[in-house]
């Protein structure tokens, strides 16, 4: 399974793809949501988007709506990654299109049981 | 003669909260606190006893714009940064760090502190990206809920501070 990591923090990046590598997946990162888009484009169709909502260029909110327009992308499930915890906030992002909204801080467990909810936890590891 | 409306006295009788009336130290512990046990490691204590920042400091910071208006504010010594950078990076930490991976990873601490102090104050509110380097001057000392604290024995301090000047004739601390 591949997963595009969306995130402006090089350490969140890491974090974040660090725990879907152990995991099983294959990740690629993103500075922002117009690199994200870049690498869609490009033709890497990963079944997971994990992307932050405040980055320079292309916000997450942004991102989120720019993938929603194009039906070429319709399969792929976009999980917030966020320290912006505002309940009208989540219902904005959740209204864009994002399948799930993640809380920053978070634990390994944490971003696990989300990925269980998504139905998006390797096999292997779900067993 | 009609009054005519100048807004003055609407603004003789402005009011803004101040921060110690939305949110208090042990409330802005708690959030550190999280923090610290998700990025920096599950075993990480932030101790609530005043250290004394010298020497070689670096602050990094979030701006909140909303009914409050203010900035999250972390300041620590540069070492201490950088141990903060590894402890977050775990095996992804490079042999050597450069100031790009501490603000970075520093920036990314006050993002999240800030995020969820954000979200316990009235809303809605923006926030900025974050910013490391000299900390934002505190404009009101009424308007400051700080909170110090020793992260591996080495003081660090959280403050969450207004961005405006105390308006006439309100209290000063």
């Amino acid at each position: 399974m591949r997963a595009l990591v969306i995130d402006d923090s090089r350490a969140m990046r890491r974090i974040v793809s660090g725990i879907l590598e152990g995991l099983g997946y294959e990740t690629q990162q993103a500075g922002h949501g117009r690199e994200g888009l870049d690498v869609l484009d490009g033709g890497w169709l990963p079944e997971l988007v994990c992307v932050d909502w405040n980055m320079p260029v292309m916000d997450g909110l942004q991102f989120v709506s720019a993938v929603r327009a194009n039906p070429a992308y319709r399969q792929l499930t976009i999980m917030m990654v966020t320290s912006e915890s505002e309940h009208t906030q989540i219902v904005r992002a959740l209204a864009a299109g994002a399948h799930e909204y993640m809380i920053k801080p978070f634990t390994a467990d944490a971003f696990r049981d989300k990925l269980a909810l998504l139905g998006l936890l390797p096999q292997e590891v779900a067993l | 003669m009609n009054d005519v409306d100048t807004g003055e006295r609407r603004r003789s009788g402005e009011t803004r909260p101040v921060i110690t009336e939305l949110i208090d130290e042990a409330t802005v512990q708690s959030i550190a606190e999280d923090a610290w046990t998700a990025l920096v490691g599950e075993d990480e204590i932030l101790l609530p006893i005043p250290g004394e920042l010298t020497g070689d400091i670096v602050s990094s910071w979030v701006d909140v714009v909303g009914p409050w208006t203010g900035t999250v504010v972390l300041t620590t010594g540069r070492e201490t940064a950088a141990g903060l950078t590894r402890a977050l990076l775990g095996d992804h930490a490079p042999d050597e760090l450069e100031d790009e991976d501490i603000a970075d990873a520093f920036g990314e601490i006050a993002n999240v502190v800030g995020g969820n102090v954000k979200a316990a104050l009235p809303g809605p509110s923006a926030l900025s990206l974050p910013d490391v380097g000299d900390a934002p001057a505190v404009r009101n000392p009424a308007d400051v809920c700080r909170l110090d604290v020793l992260w591996r024995g080495e003081p660090l301090s959280i403050s969450v501070q207004g961005a405006l000047p105390a308006l006439p004739g309100a209290p000063q601390n």
